[in-house]
């Protein structure tokens, strides 16, 4: 797993000590070539027994969110509240470009492992921490979770059916944005690391990142037209027409945010159906000009849709310019002629269980692919591979660790 | 002050969001963030009527969104169906860094900007290309939006309450991650370049990368051969886990009780010492088995609170609890917003001043910050094709008038 190859972060070395909220990010940095070595307390970490599992069997290495979330990393367990532990963790910061972390604000300071610590004998170190409110404010030490970050981050408010209570999206997306974030970030401070030699902390909080992400529904929005935005079913409020239209099989979604779009599909209702009504020129022009007629319209594309099956819609709907795209179940996405016509899924291998295929490369760069060089780790699977190999612990010290419950 | 990406330049051939939110945030960290436009097909966001006075017409620099995608860039002006224009695009090229581009596939081969020639002008490019479905495949053409990308990616159909098979979201939610995701692509690339002096190539599929998000939803249907169950709010490994009324209309709190402990100390704060002996929520898995009981018994506990209250209630004894906010709540009632600053006022061109949405990358070191917002299309042609490009005043007339460089403060043609 070390032999990178050629990808983009060969040479890199990032110190992972995070929950759900920073696991993505690791994953980011680990699949991009980067020497991720994931730290777990002794025994393993708690997101080992988050479900469901593979083949449901309940097991430290069956988690799918474990498995998914570490790819490419190598594993080593270590406990932070004890000294001997504490003086590994400080040798090898010493040796790595990142520490990502994601313990509540103050934790690592208190363990002497916070980045004033590190960074003396280490000045280029990136040190990214994320939290649910950041390392600074009142509610610095609010508790927090994927679902209150999706609330107080205004994305709850405006997701799901107008009649429905809020709803959050499945995933943990907050959590994945805030990872997402704490990459880019992290890699933009390492751009500056290496050319300036300053490393610096990245303070990422989850109610932030979540509160960005949903700038769509914002600041800018809202003092600019006075309305609060709110759930709204599947349909785009200020793009007329929008949402999910039935088929014969299923459901098709539709965008329409340009005026030569809203032609072909008028011209398309009217060739079906025999609507003169679609054509009428005033339904013309940018959406605003369509937005008081929103049901009528959506009524008109209903009588298209329903008389096709969702492929025909699509596909057709597609060939004249018009942006349909199928509401695609789990499976429906396991199975995509795009996505399959591209490799998108890759199997990897894991030793002495079998084989899984996963889900494949965000983006793919010509020259350095992003690749998964691995399984996520076994509890201390590199524990030997890294304390003796690369710390030069020697073996009888190791075993002396192991007793004493460090690693 | 310095900020991180000083002394990067950026070219963008973009609409939209997902790809001008990437020189966005690049702009933000110090890049100078140069974008390519065309009176003859405006951005999207260049088509904006003002919601309040329609009278107005279009109104191509004050859209909300423009600012939030597009603060602090610069902007040209070529019309790239001239040979002309697309020498200029090249030169321009030629002294940047980075190229963004988020076209529909194939158009920038057509134009001859394409990598290969790109390359060429300025052998250790970083160059993002963006689209819906990639740059390959029989749907690589096709026409997507944010919320396309949703549906098209499972995203819609895996989440909310179950009795509802699709659900969506109103911020476009795939165009903000690939976004970020691109971003990160690019930042990876530039590291690669720092160290080797390589550039390269890179494709982003907005469907790929948000399957991506969901890739632990996927692992169930690619292990277990199922479809995940729709949870709503619920959780598999968390009860109570949901969102919850309160009093006023539309008001709601989001409460997550992790464990047994946590849960005493929420019967505790409700004033209900008998749920915690209630054997249908004495433990988790109880919990978990009698979820739908135990919603109903919180909802009715919570629909009396306030939901402000009840959440500082709630945290006071160590319980993950939120109010769900609006943008309104977000601004005016949210103190940790508001003592870490947020949202940023940003000048405006026409404006004066608006306010957006924080960039929160957290770089205590060196912060960002948004440059101007509100730009009129090629309103620093004179800047990048003179000051930085090295024209004359003679050239640049030539080109105007040739109609590679687009002037004039004349409205974008709707298309």
């Amino acid at each position: 797993m070390n032999a990178a190859g050629d990808a983009a972060l060969r040479g890199r070395r990032v110190l992972e000590v995070a929950d759900e909220k920073g696991v993505y990010c690791g994953k980011l940095l680990a699949d991009m070539g980067a020497d991720v070595i994931k730290v777990e307390p002794p025994g393993g970490d708690a997101t080992r027994r988050i479900p469901p599992f593979w083949r449901d069997e309940p097991h430290p290495d069956r988690s799918l969110f474990f498995l998914y979330m570490n790819t490419s990393k190598r594993g080593i367990t270590l406990d932070l509240t004890k000294p001997a532990g504490q003086a590994l963790f400080k040798r090898l910061a010493e040796t790595a470009h990142v520490v990502l972390e994601t313990f509540p604000p103050g934790y690592l300071d208190a363990l002497g492992l916070g980045y004033r610590s590190l960074e003396a004998s280490n000045p280029g170190l990136v040190f990214t921490s994320i939290t649910g409110f950041g390392q600074s404010g009142p509610h610095r030490h609010y508790a927090s979770c994927d679902l209150v970050a999706s609330a107080l981050g205004g994305a709850m408010h405006v997701t799901g059916a107008a009649e429905d209570p809020p709803v959050t999206l499945a995933g943990s997306q907050a959590h994945q944005m805030a990872s997402s974030f704490a990459a880019a970030s992290s890699m933009i401070a390492l751009f500056h690391s290496t050319l300036r030699g300053e490393g610096q902390h990245v303070d990422i909080s989850v109610e932030e990142t979540t509160s960005s992400v949903t700038h769509i529904c914002g600041a800018g929005k809202w003092l600019d037209d006075g309305i609060v935005p709110r759930r709204w079913g599947t349909g785009l409020f200020h793009s007329v027409p929008s949402g999910a239209y039935p088929c014969k099989d299923g459901k098709v979604y539709l965008m329409v945010n340009r005026p030569l779009h809203w032609k072909a599909l008028a011209e398309w209702i009217h060739e079906v159906t025999g609507n003169e009504e679609v054509l009428d020129p005033m339904f013309d022009g940018p959406s605003s000009n369509r937005q008081p007629y929103r049901e009528l319209l959506d009524l008109f594309i209903s009588e298209l849709t329903t008389r096709l099956t969702v492929e025909e819609v699509y596909h057709e709907g597609q060939r004249r310019h018009i942006a349909f795209t199928p509401v695609n179940t789990a499976t429906d996405v396991t199975r995509d002629a795009q996505l399959l016509a591209r490799d998108y899924f890759v199997e990897v291998e894991h030793p002495g269980v079998g084989r899984l295929r996963y889900p494949g490369a965000p983006y793919r760069h010509a020259e350095t692919p992003w690749s998964i060089r691995g399984p996520a780790p076994r509890v201390g699977e590199h524990n030997a591979e890294i304390y003796c190999g690369e710390l030069g612990v020697s073996e009888d010290e190791l075993r002396a660790l192991h007793a004493d419950g460090i690693v | 002050m310095t900020r991180a990406l000083d002394g990067l330049r950026v070219v963008e051939f973009s609409a939209g969001m997902a790809g001008p939110w990437v020189g966005r945030f690049m702009a933000y960290c110090g890049a100078e963030v140069i974008r390519v436009e065309s009176k003859q097909r405006p951005d999207v966001v260049r088509l904006y009527v003002p919601p309040g006075q329609p009278e107005r017409g279009t109104q191509p620099q004050l859209s909300p969104w423009f600012t939030d995608w597009n603060a602090g860039k610069r902007f040209v002006a070529l019309d790239l169906t001239c040979p002309d224009a697309v020498d200029l695009a090249r030169r321009l090229v030629a002294a940047s860094d980075v190229v963004v581009e988020n076209y529909s596939t194939g158009v920038m081969e057509k134009l001859g900007l394409g990598y290969a020639e790109l390359r060429r002008a300025k052998p250790d490019l970083v160059m993002l290309s963006t689209s819906g479905y990639g740059d390959t495949g029989p749907c690589r053409q096709y026409v997507t939006w944010g919320p396309n990308i949703e549906a098209l990616a499972g995203l819609s159909t895996l989440s909310g309450f179950a009795e509802r098979d699709c659900t969506v979201t109103q911020y476009a939610y795939p165009d903000a991650l690939c976004g970020l995701h691109g971003l990160f692509a690019v930042m990876c690339a530039l590291d690669h370049r720092q160290r080797t002096g390589c550039g390269q190539y890179i494709n982003l599929s907005q469907f790929e990368a948000t399957v991506g998000v969901v890739g632990h939803q996927i692992m169930e249907t690619l292990a277990n051969g199922r479809e995940p169950r729709r949870l709503g709010n619920r959780a598999l490994h968390a009860a109570p886990h949901g969102c919850y009324p309160c009093r006023g209309e539309d008001r709601w709190c989001a409460i997550a009780v992790f464990g047994d402990a946590e849960w005493e100390r929420l019967c505790a704060v409700a004033g209900r010492p008998e749920w915690v002996t209630d054997p249908r929520f004495a433990t988790q898995p109880a919990r978990l088995e009698h979820a739908e009981a135990l919603d109903r018994e919180i909802a009715a506990w919570t629909s009396s609170q306030t939901d402000y209250a009840l959440m500082e209630a709630l945290q006071s004894a160590g319980i993950a609890a939120g109010v769900v906010q609006n943008i309104e709540d977000q601004m005016r009632r949210d103190p940790q917003l508001a003592a870490r600053g947020f949202f940023e006022s940003i000048e405006h061109l026409v404006k004066g001043t608006v306010v957006a949405n924080g960039i929160p990358l957290g770089l205590t070191g060196t912060p960002g910050r948004s440059g101007p917002a509100g730009a009129a299309v090629g309103q620093d042609n004179d800047y990048v094709f003179g000051e930085l490009l090295g024209l004359t005043p003679e050239a640049l007339r030539h080109y105007a008038d040739a109609g590679a460089i687009e002037t004039g403060d004349d409205e974008p043609a709707g298309a």
